[in-house]
Order: C-alpha cells, then structure tokens, then sequence
C-alpha cells in the first residue's frame, strides 16, 4: 500500500462515510426544499445513499468475491426507486397543475 | 489508488449537494446525472459491476430523462421558505442520522456477512454461475417476482394521473434517421446479450430491460414509435407479461416439484432465462410508457 | 507482450489528456458552441483512446472487441448528440432573433 496518515483508509470504508453523508445531505435538503422536483431528487440521493452503504458493506476488500445478497437488494431497490419516482412525479406534475390554477 | 478513492469520495458528495441545491432545475438534474455517473463508478471500484450498471441506466439515465420531462411541464421553483429554526433543527436531525448510520455499521463487522455462505454452497444447483442473478432469479425470485408488480402498480398509476398530450413535433435533422437505423437494432442486440451474459457475468434481464427502453426511447423521440396511437390493450399486455410469466413459472413450479419457484432439477438454467426472456421485455415496454404515458380509452388523447 | 503494454499505457495516457482537455474546454469556452466544438471532439477520441488502450493490455480480443464497439457508439451518439444540440440552440437563437415562436413552425 503506499504511505498514508490513514493505514486504515480502505475504500469500502470511504464509500461507506461517502454514502451516510449522501444520506445526511438528502434528509436536510428534503426537510428544508419546498420545491417538489427537488424533494423527489432528495429522496434518490438518499436511496444512493443506503445503497451505497449496502454496497460499501457487501465489500471484502481486495481481490476477495463481495456478498451478493446485498447487491441483488440494491438492484431491486434501483426498479423500485425508478418506478416510484415516476409516480411520484405524475402525483407533483398535478400538483404543480392545480396549484397555478389555484393560484390566478 | 486509495487517493482516487478519496477524490472520487469527495466528487460525489459535490454532485450529490449541486443536484439539491441548484437553483434552476435543468441544473439540479444535470448534477444528478453526473451524481448518478460518478455513484456507479464507485460501485464498480466496490466489485459490484451488476450494481453499477443498473445505476447507470436506470438511476441515473432512466431517471434523469423522467426529471426532465416533469421539469419542461412544471413552473419554475419558488424560492425555499422554510423558517431559520426549522433549517436549523432539519441540519442537527441530518446530521445525528447521517453520523449514526456511519458509526453503526463501522461497529459491526461481519453483522451484513449472513448469507454469503449459503449463498456459495448452493450456487451451484442454482443453474447460473453468477451470483447476483442466482439470488435475484431463484434463491429470493419472491422479491424478483413482487418486484415487477411493483412497476406494473406504479405504470397504473402513471396511466391514471399523467398528463396526455401529443408530444411536440420533432425537428431533429438529417442525422437522427441515419442514428436509428444503428441504434435501435444495436439496442435490441446488446439487450440479448446482456440478458444472455447475466448467467455468467454482469448483467441480466434489468439491464437488459433498460437497453431496451433506451432503444424504444430514440424510436420515440423519432416519431417512429407512437404510444399513444396504439390502443392501451395490447400495451397493457406486454407490460403485463412479465409479472404472469414469472407467476406461471412459480405455478408450474409449484406442479413439478412441489415448491413454489423452485425450479425441477438440472433444469434452473433454462427456466430463468425463460423467465429473464419475459422480464426484459416488460420492463422494456413499461419503463418507456412511465416516460411517455398511456392513452385511456381514446377520451383524453 | 511487452510492446503492446507500452503501448496499452500510452494510449490511455494520450486518452486522459484529450479528457482533461474537454473538461477544461467546457469549462473555460464561453458559449454553446464553442463549448460543444471542445467536448464532441476531444472526448471521443479521448474515449475511444482510453477504451484501446485498456482493451491492449487485457492482452484478450474477447476483450478488445467489445471496448472497440463501445467507443464507435461513443463516436456515433456524441456526434448525434452535438449536432441535436447546437442544432435546437441554433434554432432558438433564430427564434429570439426574428422575436417569433419556433414552435408555430
């Protein structure tokens, strides 16, 4: 390994640090957005989040065959997040609709 | 490398944070494009190719292309006005489960480490030598299987709520049609081949399926191919065909051996490509009609 | 064996540059279509370089076909993609330009 201030520095373990900020940034901007398209985008990041987690944890380092469990529950996690983004962006589309008629 | 890891580290959080707080939408996605891109690299430095590829297309790119639909049909983002506390007490909350969910599974080495064991002494009854689709198609087919009820639920919801529409005239120029013409084959090719390869290799019928749709999608924006000209039924149909093919194998299963999806013996390899077969077009069809909607009954079209 | 790894890690290293290249492009070009000029081109070279030279030093064709395939499609949808793009931003600055609706065309 080359020389670090951190010989404990591994990917798995910076992937993992890497995917709970991911869940902490999406948490903020989905409690603080008041913007649908936005909070919708909040809610992936925070899937990526996870699944980065599970990804990160499912890692046995180097050269060794990670754990596919963990990767198929990512992967069925990946069609269900897209199949309930597009409903959800149905659901904000005639928000957005009957909100601007509301509005006049 | 360890260097690479970290800037990459670093990259992502960047994109992650730009998707979600960019003030003009078309930026905010662009951002979770590159968010998405960068994510899937990471998961292919994690050896979880099966994984990244799924980000890339549908996470990302599937995704993407839906955001931006909705973006072009919403009124432009109002300015945030949640209360400073608010912000505050949302920052701290973020922040404890964020740091929790980092010190938690440091904690616990070896806590996610459960099944990989049984996992490698029966990979090889399970008819497939890669892992990932031997979990997805036959250890845990339940989940596989409600899964594609998921997206159909999801699509009648879709059908239900979104607006219909005729889509904009196309003025793509001479070089889309000639673009097609390769694409659109390639697409259904490397389909076939991704469904074939997951057996062995990175890949299988979600990749596949996103392929797929990425064909169907350039077919679409082409004019070549009208959804809403085609009557819901046979649409319907193929969306369908997915979640009753994988019902009839569990069925049929259930007949042969006596458990559900529990495929007979010696024979797993032909009934998950069978099934994958069914999959990938389903999910074909029904990712491209969450993007382009349906047409109900002719009332609305 | 050996010659085709020099060359393997030239090839990606002739790829980054033109990489880094696009990226500075887009970056510091001032509009659309200068923009566009610096990133259809230099990035797919830059790819198809990149994927050679891995595919050279797998050392395997059942590799190298593949990464030769991918960079033609990388070819064929970046120009595709340039060409829709400077062409609608070409048609919307008419449009701003004549102040009429390009969409009533």
């Amino acid at each position: 390994m080359t020389p670090f201030p951190f010989p404990d520095l591994t990917p798995q373990l910076i992937y993992h640090l890497a995917g709970a900020a991911l869940v902490g940034i999406a948490l903020y901007r989905g409690a603080t957005s008041s913007d649908l398209l936005t909070r919708i985008l909040a809610l992936n990041v925070l899937s990526v989040g996870i699944a980065a987690v599970f990804v990160a944890a499912a890692n046995r380092g180097a050269g060794a065959v990670p754990d596919p469990v963990p990767h198929a529950f990512v992967l069925t996690g990946i069609v269900v997040l897209v199949a309930v983004t597009a409903a959800l962006l149905a659901l904000a589309e005639r928000i957005d609709l009957t909100g601007a008629k509301s509005d006049d | 490398m360890i260097v690479f890891d970290l800037m990459l580290a670093a990259a992502i959080l960047v994109a992650g944070w730009s998707a979600l707080s960019a003030p003009d939408r078309t930026g905010a996605i662009a951002g979770f494009l590159v968010f998405g891109l960068l994510v899937a690299l990471s998961w292919v430095r994690l050896d979880a190719p099966d994984v990244a590829l799924a980000e890339a297309a549908i996470g990302s790119g599937l995704t993407g292309a839906l955001m931006l639909r909705a973006a072009g049909r919403m009124a432009p983002p109002a300015a945030d006005r949640v209360p400073r506390a608010q912000r505050a007490a949302a920052a701290l909350l973020a922040c404890g489960l964020a740091g929790g969910l980092a010190v938690a599974v440091m904690d616990l080495p070896g806590a996610t480490i459960v099944y990989d064991p049984l996992v490698r002494a029966d990979l090889g009854q399970s008819g497939v030598s890669n892992p990932v689709t031997a979990v997805l198609l036959n250890f845990r087919a339940w989940d596989t299987l409600l899964e594609m009820a998921v997206l159909l639920a999801a699509l009648v919801l879709v059908a239900a709520l979104g607006p219909r529409g005729t889509p904009r005239p196309a003025r793509l120029g001479p070089l889309y049609t000639p673009f097609l013409r390769i694409m659109a084959p390639l697409s259904v090719l490397v389909a076939g081949h991704l469904l074939w390869l997951g057996a062995t290799a990175p890949g299988g019928a979600f990749q596949a399926g996103a392929v797929l749709c990425g064909g169907l999608l350039a077919l679409y924006f082409g004019g070549a191919l009208r959804p809403a000209a085609v009557p819901a039924g046979p649409l319907w149909a193929l969306c369908a065909a997915g979640v009753a093919v994988f019902a009839a194998a569990a069925l049929a299963a259930e007949v042969l051996t006596g458990t559900l999806l529990a495929y007979p013996d010696g024979a797993d390899k032909i009934w998950i490509l069978a099934i994958e077969g069914g999959l990938t077009v389903s999910i074909g069809a029904t990712l491209l009609l969450l993007f382009t909607g349906l047409r109900q009954g002719g009332a609305r079209a | 064996m050996m010659v085709l790894t020099l060359l393997g890690h030239l090839l990606i290293a002739g790829g980054v540059v033109l990489l880094l290249l696009a990226a500075l492009g887009l970056w510091r070009f001032p509009d659309l279509h200068t923009r566009l000029h610096a990133l259809t081109k230099a990035d797919t070279a830059g790819v198809a370089l990149v994927a050679l030279g891995a595919g050279l030093l797998s050392g395997s064709a059942a590799t190298l076909v593949p990464l030769t395939l991918c960079a033609v499609l990388v070819a064929i949808s970046g120009a595709t993609t340039g060409h829709l793009i400077a062409r609608s931003a070409l048609d919307e600055e008419h449009a701003s330009w004549r102040s009429t609706r390009h969409d009533s065309v």
